[in-house]
């Protein structure tokens, strides 16, 4: 079964002008992300495979599977980085 | 009942006068009854664990239970527990905390006053409020040396209306946000008062600063403003210049100064929603501020509107 994420429980989201606003509530920082980081961690509130996400992007934007995986690849790493993911990514 | 709506309970009657006395004085109209449970006590609990914010002598932790928060002042043994979901803060007191209850009242208690309102949706914001002499509604946001201060008092001294020049507190009113504000003195370092050319005023002494009362300025004390004009504001040299601000980076500064968004994971998304819906309603700009403003006050209405 493939690895699932799912984003950190203390996060908060708000839609500003077509981006996003993140607060991390554990860490106190704020982030923005770009319109579609901000769909995928709305959609990252359940647990999500890459492949959904990446079905996700591709259902709003006019993008190749190759071109979304890529997208969701670097933007799961930055979340990675930033602490944006749940400590435990269920599976 | 005071007439601000926030009750104190407190066996010890010089206390609860002094208390009641300094909420009457604020003059907020919160909607909904809030109580202030003082007890004076020598067993007051200031052990805090998982400290999650800090502010000039007060420090915020988490409740145990994971939902609300405590506090505790550093000055002398005074505590408060604030439950996530109550209209009423228990608040203990030490005999030490009593002997300097003015500013135990204006640094602790005041702290305590904010989270309170919080659960009546009012989120406090470091901003001073004003009302252009068109009617529309001004908040100035930034830190203690942004200039909130002097602004406020050169605008009440130009027939603005004025609110207050640090204590905002946003609360959604319908579609809009409305931004109600405490009755308290603008306080001015020396540099502002010599900038304004004004002596008297109430000494602030414990802060380094004179008060002075927008109606002793020549205006008038606006209690409500529905901001349609967000500036933040840094001091210059001399001439006083605005940029407009993306809606995005606006959010950004608002969170910087209502940093208690980010203390409650029940409340934050409701707070930040009222920042960002208040992008949305107001026009914003990063404003330098000039000494070209005391010659030309309005000169903020020319470069933000």
């Amino acid at each position: 079964m493939s690895q699932r994420f799912k984003r950190h429980p203390e996060l908060r989201l708000a839609e500003v002008e077509g981006d996003g606003v993140v607060l991390h509530l554990g860490t106190r920082r704020y982030f923005s992300v770009s319109e579609s980081g901000l769909l995928i961690l709305q959609a990252l509130e359940s647990p999500q495979s890459v492949d959904d996400l990446v079905r996700r992007l591709m259902e709003h934007y006019e993008v190749t599977a190759a071109q979304a995986e890529a997208s969701v690849h670097e933007f799961l790493d930055t979340c990675r980085v930033a602490e944006l993911l749940a400590p435990e990514e269920a599976r | 009942m005071t007439a601000a709506g926030v009750r104190v309970r407190c066996a010890d009657s010089g206390v609860r006068a002094a208390l009641e006395a300094w909420i009457d004085g604020l003059r907020l109209e919160a909607p909904a009854e809030l109580m202030l449970e003082v007890a004076v006590t020598q067993d007051v609990p200031t052990e805090l664990a998982d400290v999650v914010f800090e502010q000039p002598g007060v420090r915020f932790a988490r409740h145990p239970e994971g939902r609300g928060l405590r506090l505790a002042w550093d000055e002398a043994p005074a505590a408060a527990e604030v439950p996530a979901d109550a209209t009423l803060a228990s608040v203990w007191l030490s005999p030490a905390a009593v002997e300097r209850l003015e500013r135990c009242t204006r640094v602790f208690l005041m702290a305590v006053l904010v989270v309170l309102l919080r659960r009546i949706g009012w989120f406090h914001l470091h901003a001073a409020t004003a009302i252009d002499p068109h009617g529309r509604g001004w908040l100035v946001a930034g830190n203690a040396e942004a200039g909130k201060s002097t602004t406020a008092a050169l605008l009440a001294a130009s027939g603005w209306r004025v609110g207050t020049d640090d204590a905002a507190f946003l609360e959604r009113h319908g579609e809009r946000i409305v931004v109600h504000t405490c009755h308290a003195p603008i306080a001015l370092r020396q540099g502002g008062r010599r900038l304004l050319a004004k002596a008297g005023g109430i000494a602030l002494p414990a802060r380094g600063k004179v008060g002075f009362w927008p109606e002793d300025l020549g205006g008038v004390w606006a209690p409500l403003v529905d901001p349609e004009i967000i500036i933040f504001t840094s001091v210059g040299d001399t001439r006083t210049a605005a940029e407009p601000l993306p809606r995005s980076a606006a959010v950004a500064e608002l969170v910087r100064w209502s940093a208690w968004v980010m203390l409650e994971l029940d409340l934050a998304q409701r707070h930040l929603d009222v920042l960002t819906r208040l992008t949305h309603q107001a026009r914003c700009y990063r404003v330098t501020l000039g000494s070209d403003l005391f010659a030309r006050p309005n000169r903020l209405i020319e470069l933000a509107t």
